[in-house]
């Protein structure tokens, strides 16, 4: 008996899934009128246990009714996803704003609700807001968190090879030949492989380099044109960072960021130079005692230059319905005791108020000494970045190749030069 | 047989109907996730979008994708990485597929056949991540066998990664090998057998030129799946991959332009021009590929 009703069940599923397959609902945030939750986007998932138990409980004691949820997304994804989310209206509250080319893209297309007149401000320097702030000089972001990068050093194998903190770069080259000399230790845990370029970059030229090119002069001259970067103070920097090969492991154009890491964390190398962040990674439950010293000087004399790059900042989405709630929050941010709460809970995330926050990690209050006497300057690529061919990937791209093949650091800086050239107008003169 | 007609379940109409009711659902999906999807991207890449706004531009992102030195350069680069990747690929899997499924056919696994059908296949389903990170792990000079930096290598790096890639799929020529092999009668080999021929001349002169048109079903696979790679060196080599681009293939240099790398943002439009370039190439390819050189790879009546 023909059926009349299996054709017409067999429409209605179909059309039902290609429905269910269709629809899409972004949570909003929910809550009843008294209760207003803000989503908090991120790209630090490494750090929702401490923000969940450590600091936010601290904000909503202080703020009832008023709820934070801390939404992180993973770091490489999180430009991307967060983008994608700014433009379909589906992105949090709370935005962490990364500094530089990438947040003003968001401001400019007016994404980020601007902070002008916001009172907590005041606590901080005109140099910190303006790495968060549009073209035209206007606050977008609260400034949160600044990184630095040195070298940690594992002090009980400089004890054991009878080794002094090195301060010139004579100094640092004759420690690493002993370390290399004594055979039992790698003297450098760094990598070079291709996917990990970056590290060569953060923490190796931009974190030794200011040292040759003085910091803001080197970097400012590149922005506004005056300097190039084949200028003998470039590459001199690039010679200083070629001159680390040789005692850097074995086959290291196959070690990468994380091989690094745990060699230094297993205590079978003596120096990592790497950044702030790293302090919970390299201490802790790795039960080592670890130093950190300052980039080594061209000669005894010199002013000191530490890297010291504005990470963090935290703005409001121009389009979030609970701009008030997020206002408190923000001001709260802004505030000295934030800062403690936050320098304390994530050691080498370092706050950039005017009032330094009191650091409990040694570790941490050691990096903080470092910055005494030294003058700061950020990584090198923030306005020069983008671009077609892109600054950091080829300047990455190039010092791959001159820490592993017999590359020149005058061809480095040829070429880097010409990628510049090609497309950053105050260069093209 | 004659055709019946009205009131009947046979009616050519009614046929018709539940062919299509009970297609319809699979036709929604296919259409609305893989249809649709390729005619919107090269709809997107006619604009270009400013802060927001996007502006009907006509085919200048393509203009631009062939003519700006740096942007053709990286095309460029990636094809040819990919066409290696993809010839490096195909002549290491083709004689190991091969003998792995003549060995499996052969007498001397006689009992153990199923288990080394399974094993061999397994590779196939893990995740690419594992394959990469475990394969990473064994050729790294510090924790591994390898003292040479294989994938920090720019002579290396490709071939190695392709080396990982087909230890991962092996077992899909593998299969398809061996349902051909156990497709062929069985009397045509005892009579090769009575005619006192040994193992390897049945294979070659009997075995071999009845599975043959395997090949080529296998190598156009091969070629679109190599072409659509993006996992194994995005997960391996990030976005700008391999020492000095040379592990760059047409999947990562779409990534990048259209996801943005480092502090580039990416660029929809411009992006979803590259993918449509590289569909098309796949596309041509292939068309070309069937109309040219499978007419001829006729399989034999048995």
């Amino acid at each position: 008996m023909k059926s009349r009703i299996a054709p017409v069940a067999i429409t209605v599923a179909a059309v039902m899934m290609a429905l269910a397959g269709c629809s899409g609902g972004s949570g909003d945030s929910g809550g009843g009128s008294d209760q207003v939750t803000l989503q908090f986007e991120s790209w630090r998932p490494e750090d929702a246990a401490i923000w969940n138990s450590k600091i936010i409980p601290v904000f909503e004691k202080d703020n009832p009714g008023i709820k934070v949820q801390f939404a992180p997304t993973k770091a490489t994804e999180y430009d991307a996803a967060l983008k994608t989310r700014l433009q379909g209206g589906t992105a949090g509250d709370l935005i962490t704003c990364r500094s530089g080319a990438l947040n003003r893209e968001n401001i400019e297309a007016g994404f980020i609700e601007p902070l002008k007149g916001f009172t907590g401000l005041s606590n901080f320097d005109d140099l910190s807001l303006s790495y968060w702030a549009s073209t035209n000089g206007d606050p977008y972001c609260v400034p949160v968190a600044s990184v630095m990068a040195a070298f940690f050093y594992n002090k009980d194998i400089f004890t054991e090879l009878n080794l002094s903190v090195p301060k010139t770069n004579a100094e640092y080259m004759s420690v690493l030949q002993a370390i290399k000399s004594n055979g039992k230790y790698v003297p450098l845990a760094f990598g070079a492989t291709p996917g990990d370029a970056w590290v060569l970059a953060y923490m190796g030229l931009y974190s030794e380099g200011p040292n040759y090119w003085h910091g803001e002069e080197g970097r400012q001259g590149l922005i506004d044109g005056s300097k190039k970067f084949t200028d003998p103070e470039f590459v001199q920097a690039l010679a200083a960072l070629k001159s680390w090969t040789p005692f850097m492991p074995d086959g290291r154009a196959s070690v990468t960021y994380s091989d690094a890491t745990q060699l230094f964390a297993l205590g079978k190398a003596a120096i990592f130079p790497s950044g702030s962040w790293d302090i919970s990674a390299v201490t802790g439950s790795t039960g080592l005692d670890v130093g950190v010293f300052a980039p080594p000087l061209p000669k005894a004399g010199d002013q000191l230059y530490v890297q010291s790059h504005p990470d963090m900042g935290i703005g409001i989405n121009a389009a979030s319905q609970h701009k008030k709630e997020a206002q408190v929050f923000l001001n709260w941010v802004a505030s000295p005791a934030f800062q403690t709460i936050y320098a304390n809970a994530l050691p080498g995330f370092f706050g950039m108020g005017k009032e330094p926050a009191k650091l409990d990690n040694p570790l941490a209050q050691a990096w903080a000494d470092l910055k005494v006497g030294a003058e700061l300057t950020p990584r090198v690529e923030d306005i020069l970045s983008g671009g077609n061919p892109d600054f950091e990937t080829t300047i990455e791209n190039s010092l791959q190749l001159m820490m592993t093949t017999d590359k020149s650091p005058e061809a480095v800086a040829d070429e880097t030069q010409k990628g510049l050239e090609n497309w950053y107008k105050p260069q093209m003169k | 047989m004659r055709v019946r007609t009205s009131n009947s379940i046979h009616n050519a109409a009614t046929k018709y109907r539940y062919l299509m009711l009970f297609t319809l659902p699979a036709l929604i999906f296919y259409v609305v996730f893989a249809v649709y999807p390729l005619f919107a991207t090269f709809v997107i890449s006619l604009f270009q979008t400013t802060n927001g706004d996007g502006s009907f531009i006509g085919l200048d992102n393509y203009v631009y994708l062939f003519t700006d030195p740096t942007q053709s350069g990286h095309f460029w680069h990636a094809l040819l990485n990919n066409l290696e990747f993809f010839a490096i690929h195909l002549i290491v899997q083709l004689p190991i597929g091969l003998l792995l499924a003549a060995l499996i056919t052969s007498d001397a696994v006689r009992r153990l056949t199923g288990f080394y059908r399974t094993i061999l296949f397994i590779p196939a389903t893990l995740s690419v991540v594992i394959v990469g990170f475990i394969w990473r792990m064994i050729i790294s000079p510090l924790w591994g066998i390898i003292g040479f930096p294989l994938l920090g290598t720019e002579a290396t790096a490709l071939p190695t990664l392709s080396l990982m890639s087909i230890w991962q799929w092996i077992g899909i020529p593998m299969i398809f090998l061996y349902t051909a092999l156990i497709a062929i009668p069985k009397d045509i080999l005892e009579a090769a057998r009575v005619d006192g021929a040994s193992g390897m001349r049945t294979f070659w002169a009997i075995k071999f030129p009845l599975i043959r048109p395997q090949f080529g079903l296998i190598t156009i696979l091969t070629f679109i799946w190599t072409m659509n790679g993006f996992d194994l060196i995005y997960s391996l080599m990030g976005g700008a991959p391999g020492p000095n681009y040379s592990t760059d293939i047409l999947g990562t240099f779409f990534f990048r332009t259209f996801f943005g790398f480092n502090n580039v943002v990416g660029d929809t439009d411009y992006g979803a021009a590259v993918a449509t370039v590289i569909f098309l190439f796949i596309l041509i390819s292939t068309a070309g590929y069937f109309f040219v050189l499978q007419r001829r790879l006729k399989p034999h009546e048995l």
